[in-house]
């Protein structure tokens, strides 16, 4: 007989994404076998769930405070008018790595996926358009994927933010630094095709 | 043992697997609606470029494993079918009748009409060919090709004309006359112009219908597809949120 306590790691394990119940046994055996991984592993689920939160704001994750507003919104030497809004936290790290965007974020927690039922209302949309009343944007750039659910979100956003007298802009598309013009797809060729520019 | 297949297939829809592969579920032509595991499709951009977004008319190189989904070994584009992801209304068409087809069908039940059909009209989609009744057209044929295929005229009943004052019945196959869905208790009023029009085009007939006729076929068809599927549709939603049909 398993100890319960082994069981419910391994339930618990098995509910991360990619994670089977194959996987999840043998990685509750390592942790057992590593108490040190295991300890330091607890204290920082922990630490994760009782001190990061999402900015009121933006939305970013911080670890500020309870109700206070994250780096990026509190940073006097970003630009207040520029926003780019993001599908999730991952895209704003990459935007971020770039050091080339000194403006504002907005995540959105998620893009339009009309087929898993996911609509405007279960993204940060409406937050977003409050925050617009206040502030002093004069551009956005939407950021999402160019999949056919980021193209929907932006298109979406743009219906909605057009109207409000701001300039709207999209991520360039195209073939990728490196790549090979010969390996490209068909919709990426021709994305690239259309938003050449001029030398 | 495993068995190597080609096909052609269009992309319903993928859901993200791991860190670094994604399920993909097919419509092919050949074996009708199959999931497929795309290893590396998320992390390896060379692989399937493109290939894996939803409505993508591909030719598939898969391999069919003992009770485990497809694998798929590798996707050539026929067609992306990219321009109709200029604006919202081409694109909630698109994710609504991917999900109608991906519902309506069956794991491994082939359905080359229906495949056929779907592809002729993304292609009308893409090239801004296909409007609001369309839609509405190919739905009653996908709904046919799936052995759902609602009844408008005669009543479905008693097959006599169904008058001034039809009913719609998704339990007893479509619309009703009025003795009928007194008898059987069932059913709610509709139109009976919306009735006329809508058999009309089960008939064939390709003429664009007003709008107003439209939005009230298109209640009908969900409350019939509803019915059908036990759900309803979540991109139907979406098509009210993006105020198209
Ligand atoms: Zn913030
Ligand atoms: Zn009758």
């Amino acid at each position: 007989m398993t100890p319960d306590a082994i069981n419910r790691l391994v339930a618990q394990l098995a509910r991360l994404p990619g994670v089977g119940e194959k996987t999840a046994q043998r990685l509750a055996f390592h942790l057992l076998r590593t108490p040190d991984l295991a300890r330091g592993l607890s204290n920082a689920l922990v630490e994760v769930v009782d001190r990061v939160k999402l900015c009121p704001v933006c939305f970013s994750l911080h670890d500020g405070p309870e109700a206070s507003r994250c780096g990026f919104c509190t940073d006097g030497r970003r630009e207040d008018r520029l926003l780019c809004v993001v599908e999730g936290i991952s895209d704003e790290m990459a935007i971020e790595r770039t050091r080339e965007f000194r403006g504002r974020y907005h995540v959105l927690h998620g893009v339009l996926s009309p087929l898993e039922g996911i609509g405007p209302e279960q993204l940060r949309i409406k937050e977003l358009l409050t925050r617009l009343q206040a502030a002093a944007v004069e551009e956005i750039i939407v950021a999402t994927n160019p999949d056919v659910e980021g193209e929907a979100t932006a298109l979406y956003l743009t219906r909605l933010l057009k109207p409000m007298g701001l300039k709207v802009s999209r991520l360039a598309q195209g073939i990728p630094m490196g790549g090979d013009l010969e390996y490209a797809d068909q919709a990426t060729l021709a994305r690239a095709l259309s938003s050449r520019r001029e030398l | 043992m495993s068995l190597a297949i080609v096909d052609e297939a269009l992309v319903l829809s993928t859901i993200d697997y791991g860190e670094a592969d994604r399920i993909v579920t097919l419509f092919t032509r050949g074996r009708g609606r199959l999931s497929a595991f795309a290893a590396g499709a998320r992390k390896s951009k060379r692989r399937f470029a493109g290939a894996l977004e939803a409505g993508t008319h591909l030719r598939a190189q898969l391999v069919e494993r003992r009770g485990e989904v497809f694998r798929l070994d590798g996707a050539d584009i026929v067609q992306s079918f990219h321009r109709l992801r200029d604006d919202l209304p081409r694109i909630a068409r698109l994710m609504y009748c991917l999900e109608l087809i991906r519902e309506l069908t069956r794991d491994q039940e082939p359905h080359t009409q229906l495949f056929d059909g779907l592809r002729d009209y993304l292609q009308k989609l893409d090239a801004k060919e296909a409007g609001p009744t369309s839609l509405l057209l190919f739905e009653l044929d996908a709904l046919a090709q799936a052995g759902f295929m609602p009844s408008f005229a005669p009543c479905a009943l008693c097959g006599e004309p169904t008058g001034e004052r039809p009913r719609f019945d998704p339990s007893h196959g479509g619309v009703l006359c009025l003795p009928c869905s007194t008898r059987v208790a069932g059913g709610f009023p509709v139109s009976a112009q919306v009735v006329e029009a809508l058999s009309r085009l089960q008939a064939g007939e390709r003429t664009p219908l007003p709008a107003e006729t439209r939005a009230r076929a298109r209640e009908l068809l969900n409350v019939f597809i509803a019915h059908h599927l036990g759900r309803k549709l979540n991109s139907v939603d979406f098509m009210e949120q993006v105020g198209t049909d």
